[in-house]
């Protein structure tokens, strides 16, 4: 048998020098000279094309606003009670005086209360007479936020004047739902951030270590998630919450109530990591940074937690909403947020039986914040992960 | 395998003519011109080879003539025209064109991995696309004929073949399975695009015959789309060299290799690795030895009460040597245990028995932290280089990192320095240092890759495949690069590779191994000019003459 057929291949004598003409002919393999984009740069582009996603993105970023500042974007404070106006019906803003004269200041008018001589049931007539003119940069009540203190609002009424402004209307203790309402997103968004934030930490590292260095160490953290992965959500938050004192500072069952729904979320996430880490340690380019000598920690940190960024900005957007429906829930059963501290699912706790509720429907807001805000995290968090997956479209 | 009417002047009207095709992809910010007004004709029983490296344009010819491009990214032009058998299949919508898929004209592609659908049995898959065009034919009939299929395209045991699933088959009657589906329905034209790159050298022999076999049945046109010269010269009648989507050159294919016209071709065929290791002084010492090297896998099959576990010897006691300036091939087909040998020689891999030493000191035994210091001496470059590089660190990080937690630098200036050099030693400016892996092409990625190694001043680089994954020029080009950094820094390497033409360019000694075991091993010349072992001589045959004549 000849197996050689071509006889130029074995007789070439030594050529080292370069194939002729080598370099006129270096074809870049995605295409002859597209410039490219940084990953970052890349995400960006996807993000801007999304039109969903970015409407979902401008809402989170108005969200944020709310929550930080409302103390500024509200007329009264949170917890001012005026008992001389409780339950009153939401005030219509107007341009158009009673006569039809249109006027450039939005103004309100006043309530009269009047008795249904049958139902014996209060109702509220708007009275052309009480007419409250909105200022914008008012002097209103004291305010202090982050130490700052100011008693300027972006908009109200003259208080002095006995004028009032209810947007929302008010509660059973004369207190502004509109103002409870933005003042709630920040107890909502601080919990579901320190939710959020806690748990992807923790999962974060048990994931790591467990996934990388395996043996006894990952064969126990795999049965402790599996442990915390098998109760049941609802009947554990209750009993655990059940715990805490029930005199306790609300401060503290905040921070309790964030601990616990901490300890049931982490566990989920470490597994997704885990076997992103499991995966990736058999990667070439793990294997050439243990090739040049790196250590554990230098692997772990500098080749593969960076890889997981995406995953991680993928679990918060997608737990975000899920922990303020979860908080809503929970502390409109009464069992989360305690006074005096406000949130939406507290809100919705006054008005947990019928009657209350047909008298003052109004008070029912709070769940439009719910789900505009679930929806606008939900759409930034779809949008966001399409940007981040390195194998999506370009 | 050429009808004589296609080589003479007057031709009859072609099976096949595609005249104008013209493809544009819109990227984010910019438009790629990817074909640009590709015309060409193929004849009943004829085989036109399309030939080029990758972005060349050729693989989106052929989704254009199937329209199977991604109709919301891709531009083609409206005055194409397509014509098989005399109707242009350019204007017919799009419901005709499913009846001409899978029917008229059929497609195999690179990986018969994912080509076919795990869910189904074979038998199933091959009656599927019968019935699907012809729906007369009932099950019963359908089935028999896939058996028959199966037996044309030689699978063994047809009849059990049918109900198995593709997981089942190897990589080799995977593709013959694509074929049985792809001639299932007697086509005019049937497009290959790299049927045979994903397979081992001696497997892509028998498909390649196989093809021609069927050819001479079923008197089919073939369409090949390929970048392997050697496939090429050895099944095409006519060529079409492709570069930046246009065809640059055209002719029978014994012409074009003979007496290529321009200058890409001329480049494209002394691309082919030449030349053959520079000898070696006679005192080299030895650098690395490893003996009674053994590594076991232990698999563990049945069902869970009835654990059974089988021992697979991926390295069944292997001797090796190795000398300073030294280059040995390690030569194998898939999962012939040479990466596994490579990895426990250096240790990143433990090898169950064996003892290894290196520049005299036995590293078989030392533990993780005690091999630290050996770690900067003993290199590696592995096989795909869009793996081997983080994606989410600089260039300048990566090539530094060895540098770096060796602690061999004596101040940033130093460390800059010395990546700057290594970046330059493998042809590469140092303004790649702030950009990120994804920028680049798989040849500089691998150059990068390199670099990584060689930045250390190793003595011994394991050299993992690392041309299979490139385009011929680019792997010339690194081939010689690797030479060249051999002669310069006194290297050595243990080069693991498939591809006997590139081992003969760079190797001073070869091994032959097969299930774990050295079959041969002996000088590079001695090997390949006169294989001993039926094993080698299948490889030497399958890699420098395609098809046996």
């Amino acid at each position: 048998m000849r197996p050689r057929s071509n006889p130029r291949e074995l007789d070439e004598t030594m050529a080292t020098g370069p194939a002729p003409a080598a370099e006129e002919f270096e074809i870049d393999a995605v295409g002859a000279g597209r410039t490219s984009l940084t990953y970052w740069q890349l995400v960006r582009w996807r993000l801007r094309r999304n039109k969903y996603g970015l409407f979902g993105m401008a809402l989170v970023v108005l969200i944020l606003i709310i929550g930080l500042f409302h103390a500024v974007l509200t007329p009264y404070n949170a917890l001012e009670n005026h008992r001389d106006r409780q339950y009153y019906p939401p005030q219509l803003v107007h341009w158009l005086y009673a006569d039809g004269e249109f006027h450039l200041r939005p103004f309100v008018y006043g309530w009269q209360e009047e008795m249904d001589p049958v139902t014996f049931e209060f109702r509220y007539i708007e009275d052309p007479e009480q007419r409250f003119p909105v200022h914008f940069f008012v002097r209103g009540n004291e305010w202090s936020m982050f130490g700052i203190e100011g008693s300027r609002r972006l908009f109200g009424v003259d208080a002095e004047a006995g004028h009032y402004l209810h947007l929302l209307g008010t509660d059973n203790l004369g207190r502004d739902v509109f103002s409870r309402m933005l003042a709630g997103t920040t107890t909502t968004l601080l919990m579901a951030f320190t939710v959020v934030m806690l748990a992807a930490a923790i999962g974060l590292t048990v994931g790591l270590c467990a996934g990388y260095f395996s043996g006894n160490f990952d064969l126990v953290m795999q049965r402790i998630t599996e442990f915390m992965q098998s109760f049941p959500d609802l009947p554990l938050y209750l009993a655990l919450l059940a715990l805490l004192p029930a005199r306790a500072d609300s401060t503290y069952v905040f921070f309790a109530f964030a601990g616990i729904l901490v300890l049931l979320r982490w566990a989920p996430f470490s597994r997704e990591i885990r076997g992103m880490v499991l995966a990736m340690r058999g990667m070439d380019y793990v294997r050439a940074a243990v090739a040049v000598g790196a250590g554990n920690r230098r692997i772990l940190f500098r080749h593969i937690m960076p890889n997981t960024t995406s995953q991680v900005i993928v679990w918060v957007t997608y737990n975000f909403p899920e922990i303020i429906l979860l908080e809503t829930f929970l502390s409109f059963l009464g069992v989360g947020i305690q006074q005096p501290s406000i949130s939406w699912g507290l809100m919705l706790n006054q008005i947990l039986d019928f009657q209350t509720f047909n008298a003052a429907p109004w008070m029912m807001a709070p769940v439009g914040m719910v789900v505009l805000s679930v929806l606008a995290f939900n759409a930034f968090g779809d949008s966001l992960r399409d940007a981040v997956d390195p194998h999506g479209a370009t | 395998m050429a009808p004589p009417e296609t080589s003479d002047g007057k031709q009859p009207a072609p099976l096949f003519a595609a005249e104008g095709i013209d493809v544009k992809f819109s990227l984010i910010d910019q438009t790629l011109h990817a074909v640009k007004q590709v015309s060409f004709e193929i004849a009943k029983g004829e085989t036109l080879a399309l030939v080029g490296e990758s972005g060349s344009g050729k693989s989106a010819t052929a989704r254009a003539i199937m329209r199977m491009h991604d109709a919301e990214r891709t531009e083609l032009n409206p005055a194409a025209r397509i014509v098989l058998d005399g109707e242009d299949l350019a204007q017919v919508d799009e419901l005709a064109m499913q009846r001409v898929r899978g029917r008229r004209i059929t497609m195999i592609f690179q990986e018969p991995m994912t080509s076919l659908n795990p869910l189904y049995s074979i038998g199933s898959q091959i009656a599927e696309i019968i019935r699907a065009h012809d729906r007369s034919v009932g099950r019963k009939q359908a089935r028999e004929r896939a058996l028959q299929l199966l037996r044309e395209v030689h699978i063994p045991q047809p009849e059990a073949r049918l109900d198995q699933y593709p997981h089942q088959l190897s990589g080799g009657q995977r593709q013959r399975v694509m074929i049985a589906i792809a001639i299932a329905n007697k086509p005019s034209l049937l497009i290959a695009d790299e049927p045979t790159t994903a397979l081992d050298v001696t497997i892509q022999a028998q498909i390649l015959a196989l093809l021609r076999e069927l050819q001479e049945k079923y008197g089919m046109a073939i369409l090949l789309i390929t970048h392997d010269l050697t496939v090429v010269e050895k099944v095409a009648d006519r060529v079409c060299v492709m570069q930046y989507g246009e065809i640059v050159e055209r002719g029978a294919a014994k012409e074009v290799f003979a007496n290529p016209q321009h200058a890409y071709t001329k480049h494209l065929l002394a691309s082919e690795p030449r030349g053959a290791a520079e000898p070696l002084p006679a005192e080299a010492p030895e650098l690395m030895r490893g003996e009674g090297m053994r590594v076991r896998y232990e698999l563990k099959t049945g069902s869970w009460l009835k654990r059974r576990r089988t021992e697979l010897m991926a390295v069944d006691n292997v001797d090796v040597s190795l000398r300073t300036g030294e280059t040995l091939g390690i030569v194998g087909e898939s999962g012939s245990g040479k990466t596994t040998l490579g990895m426990a020689l250096i240790r990143l891999l433990r090898a169950d028995r064996g003892e290894v030493s290196f520049a005299g000191e036995r590293l078989d035994g030392l533990r993780a932290k005690q091999l630290l210091p050996y770690r900067p001496r003993l290199q590696v470059v592995f096989q795909d280089p869009f793996s081997s590089l983080n994606p989410r660190m600089l260039i300048r990080q990566i090539v530094a990192e060895g540098l770096i937690v060796n602690n061999m630098y004596s101040s940033p200036a130093d460390l800059h320095a010395k990546v700057v050099k290594a970046l330059e030693e493998v042809q590469l400016e140092a303004d790649v240092l702030d950009r990120f892996p994804h920028e680049f092409s798989g040849g500089q990625r691998q150059r990068i890759a390199i670099a990584r190694s060689i930045v250390m001043e190793p003595e011994l680089i394991l050299l993992d495949e690392p041309t299979s994954a490139l385009d011929l020029s680019i792997q010339a080009q690194i081939i010689n690069m690797l030479r060249d950094l051999r002669r310069k820094h006194k290297l050595s390497y243990i080069f693991i590779s498939h591809d006997l033409k590139v081992i003969q360019a760079m190797c001073h000694r070869v091994m032959v191994m097969e299930h774990g075991k050295v079959v041969e091993q002996g000088s590079t010349d001695e090997v390949l000019r006169a294989p001993q072992q039926e094993y080698t001589q299948q490889l030497v045959t399958a890699a420098f003459n395609i098809l046996p004549a």
